[in-house]
Parts: structure tokens; sequence; C-alpha cells
């Protein structure tokens, strides 16, 4: 590739760019297009191209993944039965801090906006820059009071106490991204100190990390408030660009103990901190878009010993330990952790001796990258900040806060589970979505339904009506409704279907008025429509119709067949397909019934046949 | 009067330059610790080792005098000093005493400090008694107990007035509390609403324009090496 054709795509590449088919039919394959992208370095967004992994998903590929395992390996000593037996050994402790964006409007120590406000030119780079942001010198620095609120909220969420007074610290250093030369954070006093947090087994806690309890404490040491850098990027071999919008934004640093043992535990704690910090409102952005750094302590030590001594703020007896920066997406944590700790048992069991330095890790590695070794470590001169009062915060709003605090996502999902009857899988799901809008609609309606179809004789009958109505509430709002928003590619805000709506097709459902099947069309039919507008102009006529109406024009209205049309249909069936048949007949299929029933459906006319009545005939017809 | 930081400011007289002062005082002290019997740790001869509360009046109380109606006269209160930094340097009489500083000594602190020597005994013995009575003075500023003193860090208001109204309580952030809404019923849950933009103070100004490299929107720092 010589020089004259740098600038210009690669041949192949040209070639099917121009091709006439290629634009219309099909999209390039953004890999080949991208890796040229970044090979010229031409692109400056950030290498976020990490997937978002919802927990369902994440949750069903580790049971898929350790089933596959299973199976490959069987009795055979696999390289995970020798890791396993050096875990027998070693004994992992992991300290985490992660750094959080805080929800406000300006930055903490200067006017200028926090988010990006409709109207103004706020997208582009360096266009929320106050005169301290950018270090004129002679500016002073101006704490933000309402940055507090977030702060304390994510303090009592995260059950710490709030200190009274605390201090502002200058942390010095020198770089690209720190206008100032130093990071006004809070060293020496915390606003915030000894806190915890709970997670049990539905938190994604190995069993050998509960130890038979149903829940672990991860104790937080402090919680504090600290500003963040700009942002830099890379353009060609040694430029980089510089952004100061996100300089001096308000972040918190929230640092636990080491009282974690496991890589999944470990990503458990970032999560659960994330889903607390969003479920009151102090951080609204979470790792995928870089609102959430973590960065990882991990050490080693032969289990019954007290490692190298050393000590981290009350927990003494540990291994030397390393960091591990700027961890961006869980995956990456437990993978790090997995990696560091391999590495760190694989030197120790070689008689070497572990440093204490920074390491960094990449998607895709195998082992941790060594960024700073102990001679490389950073004096950062300490200080107390001379410009800045101490923050004295006053018990009244303490006291104001825990009082409105929002419930907590742990508190939402047992309440879900208990009084509506969800799993509690579900119940996490449900919770995740949509900043518990969709949570809000799922009490809703499900309110409405049990309203109408339940029956209040006496408290037994309420409680399983309740959770059974619950359920069925639960599986249509979460999948139902959340397969519909996916195949449509739509957000929860474009979506306008009503409480009353699903309420209108699940009672229909309910009273088996129309089969589930009829039910999933009106809900998709229900979603792709607009909504009815509203205004002084147009009288209340709706150009959305109800669900009744929807039923009556699609037909869709249960007719339910005898007996005798039942049987007709399945005779019908089997006599098209006897390979089937003979499957279940003579093989013992039984699964294959099912197969049968699905073409009775389909065959059948719409809003006739019920599953469950074609499954009672089909198998009596096969038995005789 | 409420006690508060130790601020004093000094001023001595006819002495070396205060950069050569500390110099001075410096080596001296150091040559002092390894001197002194090793009690304690006297590499830095400690506050508390020594424990004398700071008095405004070093010999006697002044008792305020008040005439018939209660009222002070502030002038007469205030023309008589009630504390003197000489009550810090050594008295009059014991500066013909042995000095604690050698010749020897000081001959050796003068070359460390790059100063000239004496030009003649009389300027030696000069120097000496000044030493020797500055050294006085370091140790009494030592004598003060520290203990449980916060090193000051700005001058600020630090009364309990003072502070309670640098406190952030509840109609400190009324505002932001106002820009909040509840939302949901059951489930409450509290949004910050967004794009409620206080009015801007201050002019618009262009945080580029006193960068020398810039490309587009954006500042430009060279990362490589040094060539």
């Amino acid at each position: 590739m010589h020089s004259s054709t740098l600038r210009t795509a690669p041949i192949h590449l040209t070639r099917t760019l121009q091709h006439p088919s290629f634009t219309t039919a099909r999209s390039l394959r953004p890999c080949i297009v991208a890796k040229w992208l970044q090979s010229r370095r031409l692109t400056t967004a950030s290498p976020r191209t990490q997937e978002v992994i919802p927990l369902r998903k994440h949750l069903k590929d580790e049971a898929k993944r350790k089933k596959a395992e299973v199976k490959r390996d069987g009795n055979v000593l696999s390289t995970k039965q020798t890791s396993d037996s050096r875990l027998d050994k070693w004994e992992l402790t992991v300290g985490i801090e992660i750094h959080a964006e805080l929800n406000t409007a300006c930055k903490l120590f200067s006017s200028a906006p926090a988010e990006v406000s409709v109207g103004d030119d706020g997208g582009s780079a360096n266009s929320r820059v106050a005169a301290f942001d950018a270090a004129l010198p002679g500016t002073q620095p101006q704490f933000q009071i309402a940055t507090l609120l977030p702060a304390l909220r994510a303090a009592i969420a995260l059950e710490c106490e709030v200190q009274r007074k605390s201090g502002w610290d200058r942390k010095h250093y020198f770089h690209w991204d720190q206008p100032n030369g130093y990071q006004i954070t809070q060293y020496y006093r915390p606003f915030a100190k000894d806190g915890s947090l709970t997670l049990g087994a539905f938190d994604g806690v190995p069993a050998e990390d509960l130890n038979g309890a149903e829940s672990i404490t991860i104790g937080i040491k402090q919680i504090q408030m600290e500003q963040d850098t700009a942002k830099t990027m890379n353009v060609g071999s040694s430029t980089y660009h510089v952004d100061l919008n996100r300089a001096g934004m308000p972040l918190i640093e929230v640092i636990t103990l080491p009282h974690i043992h496991s890589p999944q535990t470990a990503a458990a704690v970032v999560r659960k901190i994330q889903a607390v910090l969003k479920g009151v409102d102090a951080c609204v952005t979470g790792m995928e878009l870089g609102g959430l750094r973590a960065d990882v302590n991990v050490s080693v030590r032969q289990r019954g010993t007290s490692g190298t001594g050393s000590s981290y703020s009350g927990v003494s007896g540990l291994g030397q330990r390393t960091e591990i920066k700027n961890l961006s997406s869980f995956k990456a944590v437990e993978d790090a952790i997995v990696a560091e700790r391999d590495r760190q048992i694989s030197v120790l069991e070689a008689g070497g001796v572990i440093e204490g330095e920074t390491r960094g890790w990449t998607l895709g590695a195998t082992e941790t990258t060594r960024l700073r070794g102990k001679e490389g470590e950073v004096d950062y001169r300490y200080m107390p900040d001379a410009d800045l009062p101490p923050l004295v915060i006053g018990s009244d709003l303490v006291k104001h806060l825990k009082t409105t605090m929002p419930m907590l996502p742990d508190a939402v999902e047992q309440d879900l589970e208990e009084w509506h009857g969800l799993s509690r899988k579900d119940a996490k799901t449900l919770n995740e979505q949509d900043n518990g809008d969709r949570v809000e609609f799922f009490e809703r309606t499900a309110s409405f339904l049990l309203a109408e179809v339940g029956t209040f004789k006496s408290e037994v009958s309420t409680g399983k009506e309740r959770r059974k109505t619950g359920k069925l509430v639960g599986n249509w709002v979460l999948h139902e409704l959340g397969g519909l928003l996916a195949t449509h590619q739509r957000s929860w805000d474009d979506v306008r279907v009503t409480a009353d709506e699903l309420k209108d097709i699940l009672v229909c459902l309910h009273k088996n008025q129309i089969t589930a099947r009829a039910a999933k069309q009106i809900l998709a039919e229900l979603v792709q429509r607009q909504p009815a507008p509203k205004g002084p102009y147009w009288p209340s006529m709706d150009t959305r119709p109800s669900v009744e109406q929807l039923i009556d024009a699609g037909n869709l209205r249960l007719r339910p067949l005898s007996e005798h049309e039942y049987e007709k249909l399945a005779k019908q069936i089997m006599d098209a397909s006897p390979e089937m048949v003979k499957a279940v007949r003579e093989k013992g299929q039984k699964g294959k019934v099912m197969w049968f029933v699905g073409q009775m459906v389909r065959q059948g006319e719409e809003g006739t046949v019920e599953p469950e009545k074609a499954k009672v005939v089909i198998e009596r017809l096969m038995d005789g | 009067i409420p006690y508060s930081e130790p601020s004093l400011i000094l001023s001595l007289g006819a002495t070396p330059s205060p950069k050569q002062l500390v110099d001075i005082i410096e080596a001296a002290l150091i040559m002092l610790a390894r001197l002194a019997p090793r009690t304690r740790q006297t590499r830095y001869i400690h506050a508390r080792s020594f424990a004398r509360t700071f008095v405004t009046s070093h010999h006697r109380q002044i008792s305020i005098e008040r005439d018939t109606n209660g009222h002070i006269d502030l002038e007469k209160l205030l023309s008589k000093p009630t504390w003197s930094v000489a009550s810090l340097l050594p008295p009059k009489d014991q500066e013909a005493t042995v000095s604690e500083v050698s010749s020897k000594q000081l001959h050796h602190l003068l070359r460390l400090s790059a100063l000239p020597p004496p030009k003649d005994a009389a300027e030696e013995a000069q120097m000496l008694s000044t030493l020797t009575s500055q050294l006085h003075f370091v140790k009494e500023i030592q004598r003060v107990d520290t203990s449980g003193v916060e090193p000051l860090r700005s001058l600020r208001d630090e009364t309990v007035q003072g502070e309670s109204e640098a406190e952030l309580g509840m109609d400190a952030l009324k505002g932001a509390l106002d820009m909040e809404e509840t939302r949901g019923t059951h489930y409450r849950r509290i949004k910050r609403k967004r794009g409620v933009r206080l009015p801007e103070e201050g002019e618009q100004w262009d945080p580029l324009g006193t960068a020398s490299k810039k490309t587009g929107r954006f500042f430009v720092v060279e990362g490589g090496k040094n060539d």
C-alpha cells in the first residue's frame, strides 16, 4: 500500500462499494470497514463497540457455556478442573473502586451545564466549558450546591454515614485531560463512610461465596465526590484531540472493602451498585455508556495463611495487591479478575513475588498488561484545597432525604415477587427496563385486571388470584410487549399501549373470549397504531379503536368448536402427514404432539381452535 | 477571647536576612539535635515533650479594669501592649552567659551556609549572641502545645455561627429539590427534570479562543516523545 492510496479505500473494497446492488440489497459487513478505518486511525469514536448484554442473556449464556463444558469434558481432567484445584489452595480477594457520573444539571465547581440541552449548540465539543474548567488563570472553583442531592442519595442508598463536615483536597498530576494540573477530590475527609451492600444468589453471587447463607454483605469504605477529567481522543500516531466538556463533571467514587472473594461476585457487586444508583436517580448513565467505570484491586493468598500480611482499612492478612484500571463493562470486570488471579497464582507457585503495580485490561485479551510499576508511582502531593471552604451538610437535609428515598431496586423486586407472584428473575428483568416505567405499567395493569376479574371472597383466594394475575400480566408486559418492542425496534417512550388496553385484552383472554394467539395479534396491532390525537379541535372520536372493536373487526372472537369438528380437523392433519403419526405412535416421541397442535391452530380458522383442547383430542386419537 | 490558631507575625531587628536566618537555624537545630541526649526521638524536637499552653501574657494576667458603670475604657486598655515578642527572646541578663553555640560550630555553620566568616572577634561575639537569642526564641516557640490543633488551611470564619451559616440544609437545597419530580404511584421514583436551564450568567466565551493549536472544535496536543 503506497502512500498515494492512503486516503482511498483498498482496491477490493472500492469495487464492492461501487457495486450497484450492495447499496440497496445489503450493507457492507461492518468489521472490514471498521478495521480498515481503525487501522488508518480515521475514527474518532471511542471504541465503545462492546455490546450491552442484558441480564437474562448473560445468565442464559453462562448456563449454556457450563452445559457445553460439562458435555465436552466429561471425565477428562480439563484445564477448568486443574484451575479448580488451584483455587482450592489459593484464595482470591478483590476490592473495587467505582467512579460514577452524578445526575446533575451543572458541573461540580462551575455553572457550566452538565447535559446537552436542546436548542443551543451543546452537542459539539468544547461548548460546555466554564472559565474554571479551562483553568484560566485567576479562576476560582464555586461549589454547586445542587450536586449534593444525588451524592447524598447515593450515600444513603448504600447505607453510609454522612459526615457533617468534609473537605476538598487537590490531587496533583500532569496530563492533557487535567487542565488545572490537579483534580479536586476528597482524600482526607470524604463525605460518607462505612456503608454496606447486600447481595444474594439472585444477584449472581455463586454458591460457594454464599457459604450456605442467604446473602453476603460487602462493606463500603467510603464515598467521595470528585471531578471528572476531560476527554482525549487519539487521532493519528501521536496527536490527541482534547474535549473539555467532560472536565469538571461531578463523579462519586465508591470504594468497597476487600470482602469479595470471586470474580462473579465482583461483577455482581458492580451490577448491583449500578442498579442501586440508577434506582435513586443518582447516576443514570450506565457502564455501557461510559457513565460508570470500575478499577479493581486483586490479591491472592494461600487459604489458611495471611498472605504477605498486607492489610487495607481493617482487613488484614492479605497478599500483595495489584490494581487493574479502567474496566468498562461487567464482563470485562469478571474476565480481568480471572486473568489477573491466574497470573498471580502462576507467579507465586513458580516462587516469584507479586509487585504492587498498576495493570490494564483490553477486551479479548488473556492476560492483564502492565501499565505502571512501583517506580513509576506518581506522588500526588495531596493537599487541602485552599480556595474551597469545607463542606458542611445539615442533618435536616439528610433526614429529609432518608424519609423521601425512592424504593430501592431490592425492595421493588421483593414486592414484585411476594405480592405479585413473579419469579425473582422476571422481577429483576422487569425492574431493569426503561428506568422503572415498565414496572409502573405492570403495576397499573395488574391492579386494573384484578379489579375487574378478581373476586374478593377471602384473603386466601385474593392472594392466590393476585399472584396468578400478576404472573399473567408479568409475562405479557415483559415477554410479549418486550418482544414486540424488539421486533418493531421501538423504545418504550414511543409505545402508546395504555394499561387499560392491555387490561382489556387480558380480561377477554381470561374470560376465554379470545385465544392467546389472537390476543397477541391484537397487542401487536395496538403497538403499531398511532395514539389518538387529543385537543380542542378534534372531537372525542378516537382513531384508535378499542380492544372490543379490534376483536370484532378481526373476527377474533372465540367460536369454540365442537368435539366432532376437532376430531375432523385432527384426522385431516394426521392423514396428511403419516410419518409424524408414526413417530408419535411407534417411536414414542410424545413431543411431536405439539407439532400437530400447531398445525391444527394454523389450519383452523382464526380464533376457533384452542390449543389445550386440541392437544387432548390429538392424544386421544393417537392412542385410539 | 476564644483561642484561635497561632498566626504570629514576627519582625526581628537588625539580623541576617530571613533566608540566611532560616539556613542558620536549620543547621543549628540539626546539630543540636545530634548533640542532645536521646531521651526520645530528638530528630525533630516535638512540641509535646515540653507542654506549655499558649498564653497571651508571659508573666501575669492582666485584669481588665472597669469603671463604676461596668464600661471598659478602650483607649486606656489598648494603650499598653499586654504581650510582646520580647517575651520569647532571652532576658537581657542571660545574654552575657556562655552561648550554646561554640565558635567552632559557628564557623562550621557559616561554611555550610556559604556565608562569609566574621571579620573580627567583636563581630563573632555579636553573631554568637544573636544566634543564641534566636535559638532561645525558637525553643520557646516549640514549647507551645499544639496537640489537637488542626493545621491552618485558610482564613475562614470558624466560629460556631460561621459554620451554621455555611451549613447546607433544606433551605439551601430548596431550589434543587424543586427541580425534581416524583414519578409513579405504587413504586415511587424520583427523577430530575431535564432541560430546565437556569439563565446564563456572564457572557458567552469561546474556550478555543486562547488556544494556539486547534482543529475544528478540539484542542490539539502532540503526545509523541520529543525527538
